[in-house]
């Protein structure tokens, strides 16, 4: 689906955020982009949406290079970005304008969607709220039947209930031929949703699993000291004890917990890395 | 069946369609807010100054000029935004079509509306002249003049479309200030040329062109060729040109 081979890039000429980056990803995953600020996860969601262009290396999403954005690469991508600007329309007007562009585009999803997330055709977008605009783009996005969609923060600015609602309509309108990128720092509102994990850091890929391999190979736990022969990989000092990272090596069950994974791999890199080879 | 990734009737059309659709609003206020002004001034001109109406048709025309101008140069004002050029880049249409229905809405579409407004305005206000006060004060519009004036804004518009693709914001202003500058720097290199060229001929330093002091192959070319191939190269060479250089600039344009 996406494959970024020796990708280099930077927005200015002496400035490099990634060098040598090389990233596959498969259709059928919901995949979690997870960063730092300026780490370059939106950058990345734009590289692959031919919306800047590499330097050297290339971007290629449905066998097409995405900076050469030709019609049947871009039918193909759906971005919703973190902030959007929407034109003063009624969303009927917006959906007779833009949806044709699409080919297969899925009007009854649309339909579903906009019942789900309690949005009227007859509203005006410029009246909307940012959470209502935002359930908007996620709708008309999830009924082009592009095969990548890449979302930037998609549950910023949505209220609790929306946040399980996205949640909810995601694992049921995402197929097998689809692949999904949320970049997000929200990873407490994704948590079951995500698979694979990965984790960008001074432009550069340093963790890239699926829940599983993380789940065989590393066991979450709080634990109320740390003695010396526990030898957590990383741990945080929390409310009456520690919350740990620990190699899995008795086949443990374990919640996953990313926002700890998240600091661990950005801490620990290394030593998280190292639990998987051994 | 295999999707064309050049071009599309089809996607032009929607493109099109779409920028008609989405600017409908802002579109009738502009053109009936303009076409009513132009309105209100033929009337009081041919109530208080009925000679001075045929010089009303080259003002129609110049308004006609600026108004397109502006319009060309916001053509592509999604890209100016962040915000907006994300879904403008990301819909599923080709650089040539991009190109192609901003040509379309600006440089068809406008003049043909504009000319049939000026028609609008002349023929509403000969009717009440002619009701009010037996008069019939202006010529017809579609004339060889508007027709030229059509041809010669087809092609300065081109430089328009260039500026709306290449420049953030300000598109009109900075176009224009760009077509100063560049015309500052071809006038320079343009006179110092005449000047190195021409000087030998001139005892004196009496620098003019004019059949007395030029040889006859040199004033064929300074009063015929020069002037012919710039004719050439306005009426046909340079919206292509222009053209060209704004399909490499909307595919080079970035977020």
């Amino acid at each position: 689906m996406v494959l970024i081979e020796n990708l280099e890039f930077g927005y200015t000429r002496r400035q490099t955020l990634f060098d040598n980056l090389d990233l596959k990803l498969l259709p059928g995953n919901i995949y979690g982009l997870l960063g730092r600020n300026g780490a370059g996860k939106t950058t990345l969601l734009k590289l692959m949406a031919g919306l800047v262009f590499p330097r050297h290396g290339q971007s290629v999403v449905a066998d097409y290079q995405s900076k050469n954005r030709v019609p049947a690469c871009l039918e193909n991508i759906c971005f919703i970005p973190e902030e959007y600007h929407l034109p003063s329309v009624r969303i009927d007007r917006y959906i007779s304008i833009n949806a044709p562009f699409y080919s297969g585009f899925d009007y009854d999803k649309l339909e579903w969607l906009l019942r789900e997330f309690q949005l009227q055709p007859g509203h005006k977008l410029h009246q909307l709220s940012f959470g209502q605009k935002k359930k908007f783009l996620l709708a008309f996005g999830l009924s082009t039947s592009a095969r990548l969609l890449l979302m930037d923060e998609p549950t910023n600015g949505l209220d609790i209930p929306s946040k399980s609602q996205f949640r909810r309509v995601i694992t049921a309108s995402v197929n097998e031929e689809q692949c999904v990128l949320i970049s997000t720092h929200q990873v407490r509102d994704l948590e079951n949703l995500i698979d694979p994990v990965i984790i960008i850091e001074n432009g550069k890929i340093i963790f890239n699993r699926g829940v599983d391999e993380i789940s065989s190979a590393l066991v979450f736990e709080t634990i109320p000291v740390i003695r010396e022969n526990m030898r957590p990989i990383y741990h945080e000092e929390q409310l009456g004890g520690y919350q740990a990272i620990m190699p899995n090596i008795h086949g443990r069950d374990s919640r996953l917990d990313i926002e700890l994974l998240f600091n661990g791999v950005i801490a620990n890199p290394e030593g998280i890395n190292y639990a998987f080879k051994s | 069946m295999k999707q064309n990734n050049i071009f599309s009737i089809r996607r032009l059309y929607l493109l099109i369609r779409r920028y008609v659709l989405s600017n409908t609003s802002g579109l009738f206020i502009a053109f009936g807010g303009l076409a009513g002004t132009l309105m209100v001034i033929s009337l009081l001109v041919a109530y208080f100054n009925p000679a001075n109406l045929p010089g009303l048709i080259p003002f129609y025309l110049s308004i006609m000029f600026i108004g397109g101008y502006i319009f060309t140069s916001n053509i592509f004002s999604e890209l100016d935004y962040p915000r907006r050029a994300h879904h403008y880049l990301t819909l599923p249409v080709s650089v040539t079509e991009r190109l192609g229905s901003a040509w379309i809405v600006t440089g068809i579409l406008y003049p043909l509306l504009a000319f049939l407004s000026i028609g609008l305005i002349v023929f509403v206000a000969n009717l009440i002249m002619n009701f009010a006060f037996d008069l019939q004060p202006f010529q017809g519009v579609f004339s060889q003049t508007g027709l030229n004036a059509i041809r010669t804004y087809l092609v300065t518009q081109s430089v328009f479309l260039l500026g709306a693709a290449y420049f953030r914001k300000n598109n009109f202003l900075k176009t224009l200030l760009a077509m100063f500058v560049v015309g500052m720097v071809l006038a320079v290199i343009t006179g110092l040329f005449g000047w190195m060229l021409l000087s030998p001929y001139v005892p004196g330093g009496e620098f003019s062109i004019g059949p007395g002091n030029l040889s006859a192959g040199m004033e064929s070319l300074f009063m015929n060729t020069i002037p012919a191939t710039a004719r050439i190269l306005f009426n046909y060479l340079a919206v292509p040109f222009f053209l060209a250089v704004t399909w490499f600039t909307l595919k080079e344009r970035e977020v």
